[in-house]
């Protein structure tokens, strides 16, 4: 029937001014500079090199070895994904610079550069799987500390390698009239890049400083106090301030404060502990180490980051950094949204039954959900009056949730079923057989979940049989260790009867009128498990180069055409692509989710804003809510500001988005932050075959202008 | 007041002998003084009589106790409202109140549902006469539409032509579920392969999609086991179709026909024995669908319940205007409720209750209706003592069918008021006036009458 009308014109090649083009070995190349100040990112890579030209030789000796060693990774045939990144090439880098910053430049020299680079490179690779497999903590620069310590123990027997002459030009001199606590600051930043002068510090910073704030700041906090420190017990302010080696508390309080934890007062603080307790180490070693004619390059750094961070983790510290963005903004932005908005844990489980159903008992009850049986719920029905039961109570049948079915909260075999108990008249408990008429599911994912109390004779699975979620396991009743009826649920490790329990939480269930997609219901709260809904979940089922086509007007006015398609990413995720973005979503448990947006796409960003998740049930009245990057409601110098100060300030950074189901098609939102005073609304109606048909964001409307996709195949 | 003269008669009485309920027939009362605590007479006073009275309090338990029954045994449940049964807009808000969508079967029930706010979402549409702009209309508004003839079938194509989209229906199967006599005038024909034709020419048509499959296999179905092999038929046969043509069923709707406790005519036990409970039909058809259903999976089950959910919600008052000996010597009183008000009094043997004591031994006695019509009989026999005019007749359970196959015939239809669930008492339709009768009556110039009468 219906022609499609006005179909998409196609993708139109893409012209980003603006933008360097480079060639993906250029690419690769500059992301090693980036990396050595935990940024991303070519263009910023790019400027960073230009200004090591500051000092040719030893820029010279830098590209020198990461050349050879990104040339001998090809040659042993790596992974160009991995290559791409840098993380394997910018300790060559550093060493390269190191030696370029001791010798001449001549053919022997680039000979021995080359050689250390590409040795450089096979211990990074080395080190790098040690420590991720042993430690799972990454490597920084601590194939560069070994490597260049052995060039310089080896230079040592290579007379023939020329020792440069300090030829400084003035721009590498010039103090430019700072005071000495300034023009240290700048000289230990450029000492970073072995190149120890006010101005290319300078201009690092301002590299630095466009990228984050946060960096550069963490870098302030940590040279102060690296030098203060060192002042106090140098009594010598000049020296203390001088000292080159005060590059490594820059380099801490960047690692600690910024990017191994999620900024924010604490990694602050931890970041200043860092660097205190490193200028011990700092100023051990440079005794130790000058012995052998060697400086400790980033040696104190490395120790002091790796240990703590290793510290951290295996503390399980809340603070570190599980996801860890191109910037400590992105990463704090991910995780202050990611806090609020993932909750639960990975073991869901449904709820086991159907209809609404109250929380009698939740984790750590009052009663019997206590030590290792802590992580368990019971639960009840009970009527408009708080009463579980109709009458007086006294018989068995009069407790509503009595003999109602009991369903199974996971996929999964039958491990144990206990079916011949009688029920316990009420008031009365079975002491011996606590946990009465019980059914045990294994679940796949590696754990257990046990159902209590059923009635007598009533399980209707047996031992070996598969369940899904929902399948009837048998009926509420009241055997075991149960004043009145009730289930019982709990996940535990091991398939014996009442095994000690392990935390879980419940997928994809009303709480009041409130969605949640991963959550643990309080205790007296009315809960209701959601299943998938046919029509919402094929609403949702996009599959691979579908085509969603949108006209796109913004208060009334056309403002252009929005094309997506589904695609896949390397690691499984699906995404929207745009001509400008990507936009990941995937459905999880029940819920559809907007992931994040990545790329350049305004439209994208307001797309995710007014539907960042959808529960793949609809009940009337139904409301949700959701939280989501402050990046997509602030921009520019607001989210400049933003960044650093929600840091101190997370409440700034909350995005809140309330979502309600206006009608069986309709999503209404309202997104607000308070402190930011943002408030918009938004809506999505939903297409009866496939997608979206209409999104509105704060007067901006994407409009389906194609015909949406057949729903009969 | 002196008695009025009455000519004597004979009556055997049968003394000290007790019925099985261990009471004399001869003295047992049934009477009702109110309704939720508002008494009769009150009612009386402030709306007249006859008057239909319904109780809110009973009318949400009712429907809460259904829902428990079915959603705590089924996880995707919803109810809908068969109008039909009983469109006062004021029950109807209740049940949407409650959470039910519509079930309207005409055009006429469709506008009112809207009028009442409802959105076209939250409507299903059923019924064998939809007319092409009907269908038009619930199309664009996206209702649930479920389909009942072939003819029906082509009108939506066009409409689905004209709106240049496709459009999600429903169709309507009739099944032998061992309920007889078959309903197989509505819908097309499961066993003989109507069901599957109709299926085939949807798909071939491209027009339409398949997202649902309904089915009402009667009315007071009093066999729990037969929803369970109408559910299991439906669902077998909705797997046939997602398997064959690709359709996703997202909804099984099975209808309603669910008894009230209402006493059926050649019926000897009580509806408490002879009607299994809401909750046995409630378990047999929730087992049946979970057995036929593919694990894990949970389509939308529709219940289209009205009888079962405010029969015994509504009262109808009535006074006795009247009293006479038939020529046979049978008393019979004369009310001013009939048939006219009590439709289902062909059937149904309604529960008659006095509103106040009354002395005097219980008599065999007939109650008519107002109508000048030989039809006009409210109860053939019961037993009654000796009433006087203007005693109180309240009449239950009489919620469903009878305000809405009430005629205005000979007589004026009385009002309708809802007692809620605190006591108050609101009118929900006021009684008739000559206004509603002859407001759309045209009277041709020429025959205006003139006081003078003739020529």
């Amino acid at each position: 029937m219906a022609a499609r009308e006005g179909a998409c014109a196609p993708l139109k090649p893409l012209h980003r001014s603006g933008q360097i083009l480079m060639s993906a070995h250029l690419k690769a190349i500059f992301n090693s500079y980036a990396e050595i100040f935990f940024l991303h990112g070519a263009p910023l890579g790019a400027a960073i090199f230009v200004v090591t030209l500051a000092n040719p030789g030893v820029a010279l000796a830098g590209i020198i070895a990461v050349v050879a060693a990104y040339g001998f990774a090809r040659l042993v045939k790596m992974d160009q994904q991995f290559l791409a990144s840098g993380y394997y090439t910018y300790n060559p880098l550093l060493v390269g610079l190191s030696l370029g910053f001791l010798f001449k430049l001549s053919a022997l020299t680039v000979f021995f550069v080359v050689s250390a680079g590409v040795l450089t490179f096979l211990v990074t690779v080395f080190m790098a799987n040690v420590f991720q497999t042993y430690l799972r903590l990454p490597i920084l620069s601590l194939p560069f500390v070994v490597v260049s310590s052995i060039a310089y123990l080896a230079s040592l027997r290579y007379t023939n390698l020329l020792v440069r002459v300090q030829h400084d030009t003035p721009l590498l001199t010039t103090d430019l009239g700072l005071p000495f606590w300034l023009a240290g600051f700048f000289k230990a930043f450029g000492a970073i890049l072995f190149a120890p002068s006010v101005v290319v510090g300078l201009l690092l910073c301002v590299a630095v400083l466009c990228y984050s704030r946060i960096l550069f700041l963490l870098a302030a906090l940590g040279y102060y106090t690296g030098a203060m420190i060192r002042d106090a017990m140098f009594g010598s302010t000049s020296h203390a301030f001088a000292d080159l080696s005060n590059f490594n508390f820059i380099l801490i309080a960047m690692a600690v404060g910024g990017v191994f934890l999620v900024p924010s007062l604490t990694s602050y603080l931890l970041a200043v502990i860092a660097v205190a307790v490193s200028t011990l180490f700092a100023d051990a070693m440079a005794g130790f180490w000058s012995l052998y004619g060697i400086p400790a390059f980033t040696l104190p750094f490395n120790i002091v980051t790796l240990g703590l961070v290793y510290v951290l983790s295996l503390l399980r510290h809340p603070m570190v950094a599980t996801s860890v963005g191109r910037t400590p903004e992105e990463t704090l932005e991910m995780f202050l949204a990611n806090r609020l908005r993932y909750r639960g844990q990975d073991r869901t489980l449904y709820l086991p039954f159907a209809g609404r159903w109250t929380v009698w008992q939740a984790f750590d009850g009052q009663w019997t959900h206590k030590g290792s049986w802590r992580y368990a719920y019971d639960f009840v029905i009970t009527d408009e009056r708080g009463e579980t039961h109709r009458g007086d109570g006294s018989k068995l049948e009069d407790y509503y949730c009595y003999n109602k079915p009991v369903l199974s909260p996971v996929r999964g075999r039958v491990a144990h079923i206990v079916d011949d108990l009688p029920d316990s008249p009420v008031g009365g408990a079975d002491e011996t057989n606590r946990w009465g008429n019980l059914v045990i599911i294994h679940d796949e994912r590696g754990f257990y979940v046990e159902l209590s109390h059923l009635a007598e004779k009533s399980i209707r699975v047996k031992k070996g049989d598969w369940v899904e979620r929902g399948t009837v396991l048998g009926l509420c009743g009241n055997s075991g260790y149960s004043p009145q009826p009730h289930i019982h649920v709990q996940a535990q490790a091991a398939d014996t009867v009442g095994d000690a329990t392990l935390p879980f939480s419940f997928v994809s269930y009303s709480d009041g009128d409130e969605y949640q997609a991963n959550n643990v219901p309080a205790e007296k709260r009315v809960v209701e498990p959601l299943y998938r809904d046919k029509r919402l979940d094929n609403a949702t089922n996009f599959v691979l180069d579908d085509e969603l086509c949108y006209a796109v007007r913004r208060d009334g006015k056309p403002a252009g055409e929005l094309k997506l398609k589904v695609k896949m990413a390397p690691d499984a995720t699906f995404y929207f692509e745009s001509a400008r973005g990507q936009l990941y979503f995937g459905k999880h448990e029940n819920t559809f989710y907007f992931y994040r947006v990545a790329g350049n796409d305004p439209w994208l960003r307001q797309l995710f804003l007014a539907l960042p998740r959808m529960p793949l049930a609809c009940r009337d009245g139904l409301t949700w809510h959701d939280y989501v990057p402050v990046g997509l409601v602030a921009s520019g110098l607001r989210e400049a500001v933003v960044g650093v100060l929600s840091s101190v300030w997370p409440k700034l950074a909350t995005v809140k988005v309330t979502l309600r189901f206006a009608s069986d098609n309709r999503v209404e939102s309202v997104i607000e932050a308070g402190p930011l005073r943002v408030r918009k609304t938004a809506s999505v109606d939903l297409d009866r075959g496939k997608g979206f048909a209409r999104i509105s964001v704060n007067g901006l409307v994407f409009e389906r202008v194609s015909q949406p996709i057949s729903p009969s195949p | 007041m002196k008695p009025a003269y009455e000519k004597p008669v004979i009556k055997k009485l049968h003394t000290g002998l007790m019925n099985k309920f261990g009471r004399s027939p001869a003295y047992a009362r049934k009477v009702r003084r109110d309704i939720d605590g508002v008494a009769i007479e009150d009612l009386v006073a402030k709306f007249g009589s006859p008057l239909f009275v319904y109780s809110e309090r009973t009318i949400r338990q009712r429907y809460r106790a259904m829902h428990t029954a079915f959603s705590t045994r089924y996880p995707n449940v919803v109810f809908g409202w068969s109008y039909k049964t009983n469109y006062l807009n004021a029950l109807c808000a209740l049940m949407h109140q409650q959470g039910s969508v519509a079930e309207v079967v005409s055009e006429m029930e469709y506008d009112k549902a809207r009028a009442l706010g409802v959105p076209g979402s939250k409507i299903i549409f059923n019924g064998p006469h939809k007319s092409p702009a009907a269908l038009e209309k619930a199309a664009r508004e996206g209702a649930t539409i479920n389909l009942d003839h072939l003819d029906e079938l082509n009108d939506l194509e066009q409409v689905a032509h004209k709106l240049r989209r496709h459009v999600h229906v429903g169709i309507r199967l009739n099944l032998d579920a061992g309920v007889y006599p078959q309903w197989s005038r509505f819908g097309f024909n499961l066993e003989s392969g109507q069901a599957m034709e109709a299926v085939k020419r949807i798909k071939s048509g491209g027009k339409l999609v398949l997202n649902g499959l309904h089915c009402h296999i009667g009315t007071f179905i009093m066999d729990a086991t037969a929803y369970a092999r109408q559910v299991a038929k439906m669902v077998a046969f909705g797997c046939e179709v997602e398997k064959a043509f690709g359709f996703a069923i997202e909804s099984y709707d099975i209808g309603g026909g669910f008894p009230s406790r209402s006493q059926l005519k050649g019926v000897y036990l009580p509806p408490e024995v002879a009607l299994p409970s809401t909750d046995q039909f409630a378990e047999a058809i929730t087992h049946a669908l979970s057995k036929a259903l593919r694990p894990g999976d949970f389509p939308k089950l529709i219940l289209e319940s009205g009888r079962a959910l405010v029969d015994e919600a509504g009262y109808l008052i009535s006074t006795v205007v009247a009293s006479k000996r038939l020529v046979d010597g049978t008393r019979a009183y004369v009310a001013d409720a009939g048939v006219n008000l009590l439709f289902t009094a062909n059937w149904y043997k309604f529960n008659i209750e006095l509103d106040r004591e009354v002395g005097g031994i219980n008599e065999h006695s007939v109650i008519y209706g107002p109508l000048c019509m030989n039809i006009d009989v409210v109860d053939e026999g019961t037993l009654l003592p000796p009433l006087t005019r203007g005693t109180r007749l309240i009449v239950s359970p009489v919620g469903a069918y009878n305000h809405t196959q009430s005629m205005q015939f000979i007589e004026y239809r009385p009002a309708s008021v809802l007692i809620g669930g605190t006591g108050e008492v609101d009118l929900i339709r006021e009684a008739e006036d000559l206004g509603d009768i002859t407001r759309r009556e045209k009277l041709p110039k020429r025959l205006a009458v003139t006081g003078g009468g003739g020529k």
